[in-house]
C-alpha cells in the first residue's frame, strides 16, 4: 500500500510530507481557508468554485461535465468521483479533501460525506426563488468559506455588468419571447420553464420566456415537436448537448421546416450549457445566446 | 356459433367508438371545435402530427398485434409475445449500442440494428430452452431474463456514459408522438412485407397446432413454418421498437382478447389479432392525450401496460390454456451439512473480499491495517445492507416458491417487489416526510397487496402454474408502468423513484445497514418455526388440520413474512434484481430441498449474491460506480441462464 493512494496516513503525517513538498504553507496557514483541499458534489459549486480560482481536488462526473457544461474548464488533474447518482466515497476519500460544496439535492449522501471532510451545503434551485439572485447569493457565500470574499464581489460584478452590456445590444429582440429547448430525439425537447436559470438570465437580459405551461424544477421533461405550434411567433434556442443526428434529422423533417419559427429562421443552436448551474452557466448563456442573435433580424 | 362470434366482437366496436371519440376530442383541443384548420399551422400540425399520430398507434398496435400473434403460434405458447421472448429489449440494446458506437446512423441502419438486437436475444431463449422442448413456460421464463439482462446492460451503458435519464424516459416508455409520417411509412411497409409470409403461413401455423405429429403426418417442414414465424413475428416488433420505443402489452394482449372474442383457428386469430391490437393502442394514445396538462406527457407505452394489464388480470380466469404439468426441479443428492459448509466459505470469502478489496487510482488494492480501518466505514454499510437484502429476497423467494408450488414464482416475477415500488411511490406522493419508517410502510402496504392478489389467484380453483406465473408478470408489468408514468413526470420525487428503481447503495449509511439487518433477523427468525408450516401448506387443508396447523392463520402469516422480507429488501435494492428467483432454486438444485435447510440456503445465497454484485457494482467501471440493483440482475440473470441450461 504504498504510492500516491496510500491510505492510513494521518492528517499530521499527511500536512509533515506534503511540508518536504513545500506545500505545506498552504495548508497549515491559520486563516486557513484561502488555499483549501475543496471537493465539489454539486456541478453549480464545482463551476463557481473554479470561477473564484479555486481549483477542486476532485468532483463528480466530469465526464459529462466536460462535454454538457464545457466552461470553466477543468484541469485534468482533478479526480472523478463518478456518478452525481451514485458517488464514490472511496475515491473521495482518496483526494483528501477539507472541505466538501455540496447542495440540497445531495442530503443523503451528507452523513458519508462528512466522514470524510466537513460538509457545506449551498441551495440555488428552490421552488419559487430566482436561480440567479440564489446563484449570487451562493457565490459570496463560497468566497467567504475560502477567504475568496473579493473574487467572489467581483464574480457577482463582473457577472452583472455583462449581463447590462449584452441587455443593451439585445433590446431590439424584447419583441418575441425566447423558447428554451433541450433536445433528446428529433420527435421530443425539454422545456426550461418560468423557474430555470434561463428564464431568469432571460429577464436580465431584457428578454421573456415562451413556455407559458407549468415546470417542476425548472424543466418539463419530454414535449412533443408539435407544441411549437402554440407558441409560432417564439424564437427557439437549442441548449446542448443535443443527440448527434438529431439536427440534421430536424432540418429533413417537413414539419419542422414549415414551423413559423423554423420558416422565419428563428431558430439558435446554442451548444451546451449547464440548466442547473452558478453564475459561470449564466454567463456561459448570455455570452452564448448574444453571439447567436448578433447580427440576425429581429423583427 | 355465427351469432356468438358476433357478439364477441361487440366490446370491440364500442371500444373503437370510444377510441375515435378520445381523437375527435384530441383533434377539438387542437383545431377547435369545427375540426377544420382555420390555419396554415393548424393545417400543418393536423397534416404532420395529428394524423400521423393516430396512424402510428393504429398501424404499430396492428404490427405488434400480428408479431404476438406469429409468435404464439410459431412457438406454441400463449404467453410468448415481443416482450416476454426478449424481443422488445434485445432491440432496445442494440439500438443503445448503436447510438453509442454509430451515433450518425440512419434510420434503415437503426432498423437493421434493432432486428439484430431482437433476432439475438430470441435466439438465445430458443438455444436456451431447445433442450426442454421448447416448454412454454421455460421459453418465457428464459425470455424475461434474458429480456432483463438486455435492459440492465442498456441502462448501465447509458448510466456509464453520464447520459442521464431523458433519452431513457423517451425510449422506456414508448412515445407516440409524431411529427412527420415517417415511423407510419416504415411500419406500414413492415406490415405490408409481412402481410403475405403471414397469410401463407396461416394455414401451416393451423395444421402444427393440432399437434406436431399430424402436421409430420401432412408432411409439413414444421422447424422451417416456426421459423419463418418467429422471423416474421420478430422483424414486426423490431421495426416498432426501432420508430417508436417499447410498447409492451399489446402483442400478448391482441391474440388472447382475439381469441376471448371469438377466434377460434390460427387463420382467424392472424386476422383478428392485429385489429385487435390497432384499437388497443389507438384506445390508449387517446386516453393518454385526454389527461389533464401535467400528466399528458406520460409515454404512451406505459398507458398501454396500464390499460392492457387490468383487462388482462379480469380476463385471465377465462382465457384458454392447456396448464402443462410442472416439470419438477431436479435436486442434487450431496448431503445438506456439505451444501451448507460450501455456503458458509463462500460467504466468508464474499464478505471478506467487499469489505477488504477495492480499486483505487493506481490499481487494485486489498486494504490492511490502518487503510483498512479508514476504508471500512464506507464499506461495511453498504455491504451489510446489501447482504442482508440479499437474505430477506432470498427467504421470501423460498416462502412464496413453496406456498404456491411453483420453482418459478419469486417476489420480482409476481410483482410483489414492483408493488412494494408502486407503494413507495405512493409514499412519496402524497406524504410530505419521506422519513424510513413511512417508506418502509408503503412498500410494504403495496407488497402486502400484491402477493394477497397473487396468492388469492393461485388459490381460485382452474389456476394452473402457467396462468399463475402469466397473472405475476401482468402484475409486475402494471406497477412498474405506473411507476415508470411517475417518473416521466421528471420531477424530483421522479429522480428519487429512478434511484430506487436502478437500486442504488452508494448513500446507504452505518444507520440505514444497521436498520436493514436488524430487519432481516428480525424477519428471519419467525422463519425458523415455519418450516413444518411450509411442508405441510402445499398437502392440503385435510393433511394441515389433522396435524393440527390451522390451513389460514399459517397461510396468513407466512404471506406477511413474505411480504414484509421483499418490501424491506426492495427499498434497499429496488424491484430488479432477480435474487429472490435465483437463490432459491440455487439452493433447491444444490440439495436443500427439505423446508428448513430451503429457506436458509435460500437466505445465503441471496446474500452471497448481493454482496458479490456490490462488490463488482463498485469496482468494474472505477471510479464510476454502477447501482447495485442493477448489477445484481445482470449477475442473478446470467446464473439462472446457466441455470435452466443444465437443469
Amino acid at each position: 500500500m504504498n504510492g500516491p493512494y496510500s491510505l492510513g496516513l494521518t492528517r499530521r503525517a499527511l500536512i509533515t510530507s506534503l511540508a518536504a513538498t513545500g506545500l505545506a504553507g498552504s495548508l497549515v496557514a491559520p486563516a486557513g481557508a484561502a488555499n483549501l483541499r475543496v471537493a465539489a458534489i454539486d456541478w453549480a459549486m464545482l463551476e463557481t468554485a473554479l470561477a473564484l480560482g479555486v481549483t477542486p481536488v476532485a468532483a463528480t462526473e466530469l465526464k459529462l461535465f466536460r462535454r454538457a457544461a464545457i466552461e470553466p474548464a477543468v484541469p485534468a488533474e482533478v479526480a472523478d468521483l463518478g456518478l452525481r447518482g451514485e458517488i464514490n466515497a472511496e475515491m473521495l476519500l482518496y483526494a483528501r479533501p477539507e472541505l466538501i460544496l455540496s447542495s440540497p439535492w445531495y442530503e443523503k449522501y451528507r452523513a458519508q460525506l462528512e466522514r470524510v471532510a466537513p460538509v457545506e451545503s449551498f441551495s440555488i434551485y428552490e421552488p419559487g426563488r430566482s436561480p440567479y439572485a440564489a446563484a449570487e447569493a451562493a457565490s459570496r457565500a463560497l468566497g467567504a468559506r475560502l477567504s475568496r470574499a473579493a473574487e467572489a464581489e467581483a464574480l457577482v460584478a463582473r457577472a452583472d455588468a455583462a449581463l447590462g452590456e449584452r441587455r443593451a445590444r439585445l433590446a431590439p429582440f424584447a419583441d418575441r419571447p425566447f423558447l428554451m429547448t433541450n433536445f433528446g430525439d428529433i420527435r421530443h425537447f425539454r422545456a426550461f420553464g418560468a423557474d430555470s436559470l434561463f428564464a431568469d438570465v432571460l429577464a436580465r437580459l431584457g428578454l421573456r420566456s415562451a413556455w407559458a405551461g407549468g415546470s417542476a424544477y425548472g424543466a418539463v421533461a419530454s414535449v412533443g415537436l408539435e407544441a411549437l405550434a402554440a407558441m409560432p411567433e417564439a424564437w427557439i434556442v437549442i441548449v446542448g448537448p443535443t443527440p448527434p443526428d438529431v439536427l440534421r434529422s430536424l432540418n429533413g423533417s417537413a414539419f419542422w421546416r414549415a414551423m413559423p419559427q423554423v420558416a422565419g429562421g428563428r431558430v439558435i443552436d446554442l451548444g451546451p450549457v449547464n440548466p442547473f448551474g452558478a453564475l459561470p452557466a449564466a454567463l456561459r448563456f448570455a455570452r452564448l445566446l448574444d453571439e447567436a442573435l448578433a447580427g440576425r433580424d429581429h423583427a | 356459433m355465427r351469432e356468438a362470434g358476433l357478439r364477441g366482437w361487440a366490446p370491440w366496436l364500442l371500444l373503437g367508438l370510444v377510441a375515435a371519440a378520445l381523437w375527435a376530442a384530441t383533434l377539438g383541443r387542437h383545431l377547435g371545435a369545427g375540426l377544420t384548420p382555420s390555419s396554415e399551422l393548424d393545417r400543418l400540425l393536423l397534416l404532420y402530427s395529428l394524423i400521423p399520430r393516430a396512424a402510428t398507434a393504429l398501424l404499430a398496435g396492428a404490427a405488434l398485434g400480428l408479431a404476438g400473434a406469429l409468435l404464439q403460434s410459431a412457438l406454441d405458447n400463449p404467453l410468448a409475445e415481443p416482450a416476454t421472448l426478449g424481443v422488445s429489449a434485445g432491440a432496445q440494446l442494440a439500438l443503445t449500442l448503436a447510438a453509442l458506437l454509430a451515433p450518425g446512423l440512419g434510420g434503415l441502419g437503426r432498423e437493421a440494428a434493432a432486428f439484430a438486437g431482437g433476432a439475438g436475444a430470441v435466439a438465445a431463449v430458443l438455444a436456451l430452452t431447445w433442450r426442454r422442448g421448447l416448454d412454454p413456460v421455460s421459453v418465457v421464463l428464459t425470455g424475461m431474463i434474458v429480456a432483463m439482462i438486455a435492459s440492465s446492460l442498456s441502462a448501465a451503458l447509458i448510466l456509464s456514459q453520464g447520459e442521464y435519464l431523458f433519452a431513457l424516459l423517451i425510449w422506456g416508455g414508448g412515445s407516440l408522438s409524431q411529427q412527420s409520417w415517417g415511423p407510419a411509412g416504415a411500419i406500414t411497409a413492415a406490415l405490408a412485407l409481412a402481410a403475405l409470409p403471414a397469410a401463407l403461413l396461416a394455414r401451416p401455423l393451423g395444421v402444427i397446432a393440432t399437434g406436431d405429429a399430424g402436421a409430420r403426418g401432412l408432411g409439413a417442414p414444421v422447424a422451417a413454418i416456426r421459423l419463418a414465424a418467429l422471423g416474421v413475428g420478430v422483424a414486426l416488433a423490431t421495426t416498432v421498437a426501432a420508430e417508436v420505443g417499447l410498447i409492451a402489452f399489446v402483442g400478448l394482449a391482441g391474440p388472447a382478447l382475439a381469441r376471448l372474442s371469438g377466434a377460434r383457428t390460427t387463420k382467424a386469430v392472424l386476422l383478428a389479432s392485429p385489429a385487435v391490437g390497432a384499437m388497443l393502442l389507438w384506445l390508449a394514445d387517446g386516453a393518454v392525450q385526454s389527461l389533464p396538462a401535467g400528466f399528458d406527457q406520460i409515454p404512451t407505452g406505459a398507458a398501454t401496460a396500464l390499460l392492457g394489464a387490468p383487462l388482462m388480470l379480469r380476463l385471465l380466469p377465462r382465457l384458454k390454456m392447456a396448464d402443462r404439468p410442472q416439470r419438477p426441479v431436479r435436486a442434487s443428492s450431496r448431503p445438506a451439512a456439505r451444501t451448507f459448509a460450501v455456503l458458509l466459505a463462500l460467504a466468508a470469502l464474499v464478505l471478506l473480499a467487499a469489505v477488504a478489496l477495492g480499486r483505487a487510482p493506481d490499481g487494485w488494492h486489498a486494504a490492511t491495517g490502518a487503510g483498512f480501518a479508514e476504508l471500512w466505514p464506507f464499506r461495511w454499510p453498504r455491504t451489510a445492507a446489501a447482504a442482508a437484502a440479499g437474505a430477506m429476497l432470498g427467504a421470501a423467494g423460498v416462502i412464496v416458491q413453496r406456498m404456491t408450488g411453483n420453482p418459478l414464482a419469486s417476489p420480482e416475477v409476481l410483482g410483489v417487489s414492483a408493488g412494494a415500488g408502486l407503494g413507495l411511490a405512493v409514499v412519496m406522493l402524497l406524504a410530505t416526510s419521506t422519513a424510513l419508517p413511512l417508506r418502509f410502510a408503503g412498500s410494504a402496504c403495496g407488497a402486502l397487496a400484491a402477493l394477497v392478489l397473487m396468492l388469492a389467484m393461485s388459490g381460485a380453483r382452474g389456476v394452473g402454474a402457467e396462468r399463475f406465473l402469466l397473472a405475476g408478470a401482468t402484475l409486475s408489468a402494471l406497477c412498474l408502468a405506473a411507476l415508470n408514468a411517475v417518473i416521466a413526470t421528471a420531477s424530483t420525487r421522479a429522480f428519487a423513484l429512478l434511484g430506487w428503481i436502478s437500486g442504488s447503495t452508494s448513500a446507504i449509511g452505518p444507520d440505514e445497514a444497521l436498520v436493514a439487518c436488524a430487519a432481516a433477523v428480525a424477519l428471519a427468525l419467525p422463519l425458523a418455526f415455519v418450516g413444518r408450516w411450509l411442508d405441510v401448506l402445499p398437502l392440503g387443508a385435510p393433511v394441515a388440520r389433522s396435524l393440527g396447523l390451522g390451513l389460514q392463520p399459517a397461510r396468513l402469516a407466512l404471506t406477511a413474512l413474505a411480504a414484509l422480507l421483499a418490501a424491506a429488501a426492495a427499498l434497499i435494492v429496488g424491484p430488479l434484481s432477480f435474487v429472490g428467483l435465483v437463490a432459491p432454486h440455487a439452493a433447491y438444485a444444490s440439495g436443500l430441498t427439505r423446508p428448513s435447510a430451503h429457506l436458509a440456503g435460500g437466505a445465503l445465497n441471496g446474500a452471497i449474491l448481493m454482496v458479490t454484485a456490490d462488490l463488482l457494482a463498485r469496482t468494474v467501471i472505477f471510479p464510476y460506480q454502477l447501482p447495485l440493483g442493477l448489477f445484481a440482475s445482470l449477475l442473478g440473470g446470467a446464473y439462472l441462464v446457466w441455470l435452466l441450461r443444465t437443469r
